[in-house]
């Protein structure tokens, strides 16, 4: 068990190395391991009383680690893995890459963080909370130690938030077993996504991804999967052509306004499309833009910008309108 | 919050996959003889219901006394008219429904029996989160089986979504229901209720417990004025307080995932206001509740009283039921 306190970075985690580890980590596992899950299954209260022990020794820092996350209107869980705040989720929760989101911990604070990268492919994705720390964070089986029939348990905000309830956990055994799969008989629900699921020595095996037809069927993203990618997911790439996010198609994006160029400078608002982007924003037929996301307001500059971003992304506008000069950042609607 | 991110459904297809046999699982007969301990526990303490026309067990009961007290979920039980009920291997040919309590949703229910072996209920434990309990899972005519499950979330009271509030956290002590932090802009704070104020009366009837507001609220609406009995410090107070909507005041209940139920579940029709409850995780059908959950140490934790989703069982804590018996008895007389 390592306990890390920056994560380290994990040249050693790409590629060929990793089977290298996974190979030679089979035999010295066994000593981590608890003894109870050599067995095919417990046989006496006294084997049950072990894996409750085990599990609620982990619980206090584990629940501590496991968030909530906010993202434009809906939920999931993911867990910290750094006292820099470094989190795991799904990508199917984070969407996409750069995109801002509320971290709430169990408490209820609320943090801010900012998602890095993802695999579409496999449902794998990173995120990093951007206030000071320390944050409580958790182990990585970084060794991947845990084999089938291993108990394990699962945290998640279920159902989204709820301070009253508190996190829920609940148990299972690791069921079934491929290379960027796993699958526990530990139910899940919507709110889970992107949660933790944990060894009995309270390591982070994987992170929950989806369900089956049954309420016994979880899948769970392991971590194998996300040393296999970890220097493209911290450095913010979106990975994969897959089905757990769509990428952010330039120039798909929509602000709803027609501009000509203006006399003083900058570019006036001559049309502008009702409940667009804009006119929510509070754009009015007659206002000045002044600035583009920081840059002297031009023609070019604003098509050239919008060519490049899709919907779903944000764009920094700064106008005058009566007098009054106002900055508001937009986000971009769907191109009717 | 608009909705919640949904695990996908897709089937369990995965490659090269390598698999534990499902005997072994969680909810595997293997895993249930394990708890042959606990089973002899559920096997005497527990009733279950069988419908008469179809034969099919349809609901389990919580024994409460040795000369055949039953306690059962009323909302379920009221669906079946004509049913018979067994105990250990005995079968019960003629069950009388003796009453009902609406706040927990609680039948009572007598059969001519004797030297039946009751709960021990009343006693007051927390159980925290991860500790095992066991529920009866499917039935054979004479045999119950176990089912495994843990404490899952915090202990607590599952209001009714859109019901009304005062705009008060309540805890039960001193013989009333004691005011921790008081909302901004509620009821309460514009009618200057305070923290520490003890609740002991609303309109004309005496308040001891939480189940006497939610009892006294299910029939109010919001904008109406109730009036309550509060001890502050040396003083008695009367102190009308309106009544506001819990949505309005502390925002929308979540999306409880019911779409997400798959296809193996069926739920309870009444699974929110509750007075208190324990969650478990022990996968449990609407017909699967009424029975009594056990920990490994056959200690009672409680009665289950609704299949709520997927994931969730929800159980009247054992402290709360000397309390509800008693009143169903008397108002069985």
């Amino acid at each position: 068990m390592t306990r890390i306190k920056s994560y380290p970075l994990p040249m050693r985690f790409a590629g060929i190395t990793v089977l290298a580890i996974l190979a030679f980590s089979a035999a010295a596992a066994r000593a981590d391991r608890p003894a109870l899950n050599d067995k095919p299954t417990p046989r006496t209260l006294g084997d049950f009383r072990e894996i409750q022990k085990a599990l609620q020794s982990h619980l206090e820092r584990t629940r501590a680690a496991t968030v909530c996350l906010e993202v434009a209107g809906s939920s999931g869980s993911a867990v910290i893995i750094s006292e820099d705040g470094l989190v795991l989720t799904a990508a199917h929760v984070t969407g996409k890459v750069g995109a801002e989101m509320t971290v709430v911990m169990e408490d209820g604070r609320k943090l801010k963080g900012k998602s890095l990268g993802l695999n579409s492919e496999t449902d794998s994705a990173m995120l990093q909370i951007e206030e000071e720390g320390p944050f409580p964070f958790v182990d990585v089986d970084l060794k991947d130690t845990t084999r089938l029939g291993d108990w394990v348990y699962s945290l998640g905000h279920s159902g989204g938030f709820d301070k009253e309830r508190g996190i829920n956990v609940r148990i299972g055994r690791l069921v079934r077993e491929a290379e960027s799969t796993i699958q526990s008989d530990c139910m899940l629900i919507g709110g889970d996504s992107g949660g933790p699921l944990f060894n009995l020595n309270g390591q982070l095996i994987g992170i929950h991804s989806r369900v089956g037809a049954s309420r016994e069927e979880s899948m769970h993203v392991p971590i194998r999967e996300f040393q296999r990618h970890w220097d493209d997911l911290k450095k913010g790439e979106f990975i994969g052509n897959g089905g757990f996010a769509q990428k952010v198609v330039p120039g798909s994006g929509f602000l709803g306004i027609i501009t000509d160029a203006s006399t003083g400078g900058g570019l006036r608002v001559i049309e502008i499309w009702a409940k667009g982007p804009a006119e929510e924003a509070g754009l009015k037929v007659g206002d000045r833009i002044v600035a583009v996301d920081g840059k002297e307001a031009t023609q070019e500059i604003l098509e050239g910008r919008l060519a490049e971003i899709g919907e779903g992304d944000k764009i920094t506008l700064k106008w005058i309108s009566g007098g009054e000069t106002i900055e508001k950042e937009i986000t971009l609607g769907k191109r009717p | 919050m608009k909705s919640i991110f949904v695990l996908l459904v897709l089937a369990a297809s995965l490659a090269v996959a390598n698999t534990l046999p499902s005997e072994k699982r969680k909810n595997g007969p293997l895993i249930q003889e394990a708890l042959s301990p606990v089973q002899i526990a559920l096997q005497e303490s527990s009733a279950a219901f069988y419908n008469n026309e179809t034969s099919s067990p349809f609901l389990y009961g919580t024994v409460v006394s040795q000369d055949g007290l039953i306690l059962t979920k009323a909302s379920e039980l009221e669906q079946v008219k004509d049913f018979h009920v067994r105990v250990g291997t005995k079968k019960y040919r003629d069950p009388k429904v003796l009453g009902s309590d609406e706040v927990w949703d609680v039948a009572l229910v007598r059969i001519e029996a004797e030297g039946l072996t009751p709960v021990k209920m009343g006693e007051t434990a927390e159980f925290p989160h991860g500790t095992w309990v066991v529920s009866n899972g499917s039935t054979e005519r004479r045999f119950r089986r176990p089912r495994p499950g843990i404490i899952s979330a915090n202990k607590r009271e599952v209001p009714v979504p859109g019901g009304v509030v005062l705009g008060v956290e309540l805890k039960e002590e001193q013989g009333g229901l004691v005011i921790g932090k008081v909302t901004e802009n509620s009821g309460a704070e514009k009618a200057g209720l305070k923290p520490g104020d003890l609740i002991v009366g609303i309109d004309e009837n005496p308040v001891k417990k939480r189940a006497d507001l939610i009892k006294k609220f299910k029939d109010e609406k919001e904008g109406n004025l109730v009036r309550l009995k509060v001890k502050r410090e040396e003083e008695e107070l009367s102190i009308e307080v309106e009544l506001m909507s819990r949505e309005k005041l502390y925002g929308r209940q979540m999306t409880r995932n019911d779409q997400l139920s798959g296809g193996d579940l069926q739920q309870s029709d009444r699974r929110t206001g509750f007075p208190m409850i324990i969650q478990h995780e022990t996968m449990l059908t609407r017909y699967e509740v009424g029975g009594p959950v056990f920990t490994l140490d056959q200690q009672f934790v409680g009665m289950n009283i609704a299949a709520v989703n997927r994931v969730e069982a929800f159980a009247i804590p054992s402290e709360e039921l000397p309390d509800i018996l008693a009143e169903l008895k008397k108002s069985a007389q």
